[in-house]
């Protein structure tokens, strides 16, 4: 056997077809969705795709250990880019939350949710000896997570920040929390968020909103929500078909190619075309923790977890928005929605769970 | 190779395979959660989101008809169509609605309240146009244009307004259109072809032809997108026009009716005696039924409403009238035909007629001496008639009355005219628990008493005796078929005693109408003065010393020629005084103009007396 017939036949392929599966769909959706507006969004996300292919082939081939030792520099550089953003980031619509680097814009904030999947995997690796984390051991990651995402706060991008903090709490309990630790901060957050929120007069409260994210009015969302709502019942059973989506075609599904790109799949392919979504994104999600359950190391295993929960979080938050049971808030679809940072993200993760899942094989 | 590809790595534990399978678990249901969500929306309820798609893209807007105009029996047009601007507005469309109230209730010179309470309203029939103003002027329509892409939602309709071009001069007539009323519009059911707001035609020909002139709407069905622009049209109907409605009218006798009425409380029919058309139908006072065609304020409303003339009623159909000695025509016709008298009996008229212990005055005290039946008309003999109704009795006139149409509407297309009261004993013993006296039956036969009429019953009736006895049902509408009622064969000597006796009305020296007499040409007729407060004298000198409310009606008919009469006119001016002084000139008016119009006589010679 060459060296190259190992490589290649050690690849999880059927990852591989889950994830192109899903990338066809999605560039229906998009081209469906920019033919309306800017069709150069289409050919922009072609181009990203070609971009994010060449990062995960690089992230599939440097070995992952590596991302042991450089934890601390690419945490060092999320938060640099975190700041920067702030300080010269471009404002769109109320909010810094793109770095230009080129003809292209960079979202910082979409590079720290893999970045901080990394640092905890790393942290855990550090503390592996400790089984179940007590309060005392959780006040160096609980504040090491909150630089980010408070600096993605500030941005102001409510729904980044959501995920890189929910991620960051799904890695820590599976990494380990003690029982009681667990319960009592269970109960303190339960027993506590409601109170801070119903002390609040109606007006902080929507003050509170519209500071953490000024660039979506109460009143549009709701709009939003609607006009998502009916393209998505509309599509009824087998969709409306390609290109014939009433609600997109005519503009009436507002932010169609990113945050509400699923309204889309439902409107042209029905319930038949957002089934099949779903079950390929199970199947990419089951794949990934099995390929965790197999890595050979801790390390590895953490950042499959970690990097599922990541896609499971933005398809369920994504998904739920554009169905009407979650508030609105900016949450991308993995690997359909349009946006570069984001499709890179995806497939660098992907080049990663490819990576950990190949060299288990290496020893 | 294979042997290893299921193997956990040597790390995992089994706290940690447990906590991986809680996760797992939670992601599965998760999913489930979206999946079961997606079933519902998309499978269960797929039909009503596809609805809700449905009216967010598709516009459905209706275009009017042109209205059908109303034209008089030259073709000369009486209600007309002239081009007007509606500001339009889609309630769904506009983003801000304070602001887009604030621009145009300053340029509309309304209220800025009043505007959103419209868009508010429009909003209950969803992705409806709603008209915020009907005929805004043309500065204002050229305002609001040059700010129109600033204002989404609202636009401007280029439409057609009715135009009645004789405003209050045909009125009544004619009628008018208004909104549609929320009852109408209920009554219509969902199949409606009105929306809230369309104008219907109220009264007169406007009601009795709604349907004609109406037309019916085209539609306009057009893919929007979000933002309210135009994409594409996926269907049009085009609406088809009104038909145009001929009346028997004739609107220079109508404008000479009005001329001569001269705004005094009243009314005038022209009909053609032979064949039943209305030639003229003027009632007074009147009003500008361009008034109803946009909505008015309350103050114009209270004023029509409150005026105690009562201009809104149409006298002509709905004024009921003691038919004074205008009566005497009919009582004359039915003593002849019937054989109670000849055309040479003579009746002795002393100045008074007694009957038991009453004694009935003739209005000229000094007496009329021997009278026969033409002279009696003549002159007006009060104490003859009395004689004749003695001797009838109640029954034959009143039935008489019945059979000439008295007592029932004339059968003209308008709905709304009373009918008048012909007294029987039957009525008087329901009416007041009395059985009938027979002074009654004298007083009834000289057009006094219970006896009640409309000026067109007048119309009818007379027309019915002078064309020989055929009884024509009244009609405006040129498309209405002739209707004789019956024919009642009054003997040529009889007719032609009649005829002498009313052509002697204007022409002999001492009948009662003279003064209105023309050498151009022949006609006849018939004063009547009906008191309407008693005891007062209706021969005073001059009427015009008594306050206006207790003064006489005047009543006067006239027809011409006198031999197969062309054209009957009858006129009543309320509380004028009397019907010789009075009524009889604005019937030789529309007479005058009659033959003028025909270009017997020449127009320059007669604008003299009135």
């Amino acid at each position: 056997m060459s060296r190259y017939a190992r490589i290649t036949d050690n690849i999880d392929w059927g990852l591989i077809s889950t994830v192109i599966g899903i990338i066809f769909i999605g560039l229906l959706c998009l081209y469906s969705s920019s033919r309306v507006t800017n069709i150069a969004i289409f050919y922009k996300q072609l181009t990203w795709i070609l971009i994010s292919v060449l990062a995960m082939i690089v992230a599939f081939i440097v070995d992952y250990r590596v991302l042991l030792r450089s934890a601390w520099p690419l945490y060092i550089l999320m938060v640099s880019g975190l700041i920067l953003v702030l300080i010269i980031g471009r404002e769109i619509s109320g909010a810094r939350r793109w770095l230009s680097l080129g003809p292209l814009g960079i979202q910082p904030s979409e590079l720290a949710k893999v970045i901080v999947i990394i640092w905890l995997a790393y942290w855990g690796e550090q503390k592996k000896h400790i089984q179940g984390y007590g309060i005392r051991e959780l006040v160096t990651p609980a504040l090491f997570i909150f630089i980010p995402v408070g600096l993605i706060l500030i941005e102001p991008d409510l729904g980044t920040a959501g995920i890189v903090a929910l991620i960051s709490c799904t890695l820590l309990l599976l990494l380990g929390i003690k029982r009681s630790t667990f319960i009592s901060l269970l109960v303190l957050a339960l027993s506590g968020m409601p109170f801070v929120w119903y002390s609040l007069k109606d007006y902080q409260r929507l003050r509170i909103i519209s500071f953490l994210d000024p660039s979506r009015d109460p009143l549009g969302s709701g709009y939003h929500a609607m006009q998502s709502k009916i393209a998505v019942g509309s599509g009824g059973l087998l969709g409306k078909g390609f290109l014939e989506g009433t609600q997109t075609q005519l503009r009436f599904l507002p932010e169609h190619h990113t945050d509400f790109i699923f309204s889309v799949v439902a409107e042209e392919w029905g319930f038949a075309g957002s089934a099949l979504l779903l079950l390929l994104y199970v199947t990419l999600v089951t794949k990934i923790m099995q390929i965790g359950f197999k890595a050979k190391d801790r390390f590895g295993t953490m950042i499959c977890f970690g990097i599922a929960a990541y896609f499971t979080l933005h398809l369920f938050i994504n998904i739920a928005m554009a169905i009407g049971i979650f508030p609105v808030v900016g949450v991308p679809l993995p690997f359909i929605s349009y946006g570069g940072s984001f499709m890179l993200i995806n497939w660098i993760c992907i080049g990663l769970v490819l990576n950990i899942s190949w060299r288990r094989f290496i020893f | 190779m294979n042997s290893t590809n299921n193997i956990p790595g040597p790390h995992i534990d089994d706290d940690l395979k447990w906590k991986a399978k809680i996760f797992m678990a939670f992601i599965f249901c998760l999913f489930t959660v979206l999946l079961l969500r997606l079933l519902n929306m998309q499978v269960f309820k797929g039909s009503y989101y596809e609805g809700l798609a449905r009216n967010n893209r598709i516009r459905i807007i209706s275009i009017p008809a042109q209205r059908g105009q109303i034209l008089d029996r030259n073709f000369e047009v009486l209600a007309d169509n002239r081009p007007a601007y509606n500001l339009m507005v889609m309630p769904e469309d506009v983003s801000d609605v304070s602001s887009i109230a604030g621009r145009l209730a300053e340029i509309l010179e309304c209220e800025e309240a009043e505007i959103i309470e419209k868009i508010k309203e429009g909003k209950k029939r969803p992705y409806n146009p709603v008209a915020l103003a009907r005929d805004i002027s043309f500065y204002q329509m050229a305002s609001i244009e040059t700010q129109l892409y600033t204002m989404p939602g609202v636009s401007i309709d280029a439409t057609s307004e009715r135009d009645y071009v004789l405003k209050e001069l045909s009125a009544h007539a004619l009628g008018f259109l208004g909104e549609i009323s929320r009852r109408q519009l209920e009554a219509f059911g969902p199949k409606s072809p009105y929306a809230p707001g369309d104008l219907i035609g109220k009264s007169g020909v406007e009601s009795i032809c709604e349907e004609t002139l109406r037309g019916t709407k085209g539609v306009r069905i057009f893919e929007v997108d979000a933002l309210g622009r135009k994409i594409h049209v996926l269907d049009e109907r085009a609406p088809v026009p009104g038909k145009d409605v001929v009346l028997t009218i004739d609107k220079r006798l109508q404008l000479a009716a009005c001329r001569s009425l001269g705004g005094r409380a009243g009314a005038v029919v022209a009909i053609a005696p032979s064949t039943g058309e209305i030639l003229a139908m003027v009632s007074s006072p009147s009003f500008d039924p361009n008034l109803f065609l946009s909505p008015m304020t309350p103050e114009t409303w209270k004023e029509i409403i409150e005026d105690p003339m009562h201009p809104l009623e149409n006298r002509s159909i709905r004024g009921q009238y003691s038919p004074g000695s205008v009566f005497k025509v009919l009582i004359a016709a039915l003593a002849l035909n019937s054989g109670f008298v000849t055309p040479d009996d003579k009746v002795y008229c002393p100045g008074s007629y007694s009957l038991g212990d009453s004694t009935f005055k003739c209005w000229r005290k000094e007496g009329h001496g021997h009278v026969d039946l033409a002279t009696a008309l003549t002159q007006s003999c009060d104490v003859y008639f009395y004689v004749l109704g003695e001797r009838l009795g109640i029954d034959r006139i009143s039935s008489f009355c019945q059979d000439m149409g008295l007592g029932r509407p004339t059968g003209i297309e308008f709905r709304d005219e009373l009918a008048g009261l012909v007294p029987t004993r039957e009525w008087k013993q329901k009416r007041f628990k009395e059985p009938w006296q027979k002074g009654e039956s004298v007083i009834t036969a000289i057009g006094q008493g219970f006896t009640l009429v409309t000026p067109l019953q007048i119309a009818k009736v007379m027309s019915g005796i002078v064309n020989g006895g055929k009884v024509i049902t009244p009609r405006i509408l040129a498309s209405t078929q002739m209707t004789q009622e019956r024919n009642l064969n009054i003997r040529e000597n009889e007719l032609a005693v009649i005829l002498e006796g009313l052509k002697a009305v204007v022409e002999a020296d001492r009948g009662t109408g003279r003064a209105i007499k023309d050498p151009r040409f022949t006609m006849g007729g018939k004063t009547g003065t009906v008191q309407v407060v008693r005891g007062y004298t209706s021969k005073l000198p001059d009427q015009s010393d008594l306050p206006y409310k207790i003064r006489d009606h005047a009543w006067f008919f006239g027809f011409s020629p006198v031999e197969n009469p062309e054209i009957l006119v009858v006129a009543i001016v309320e509380h004028g005084g009397s019907g010789s002084a009075i009524a009889a000139p604005v019937v030789r008016d529309v007479i005058h103009e009659y033959y003028v119009s025909k270009g017997v006589i020449d127009e320059q010679v007669c604008q003299d007396n009135r």
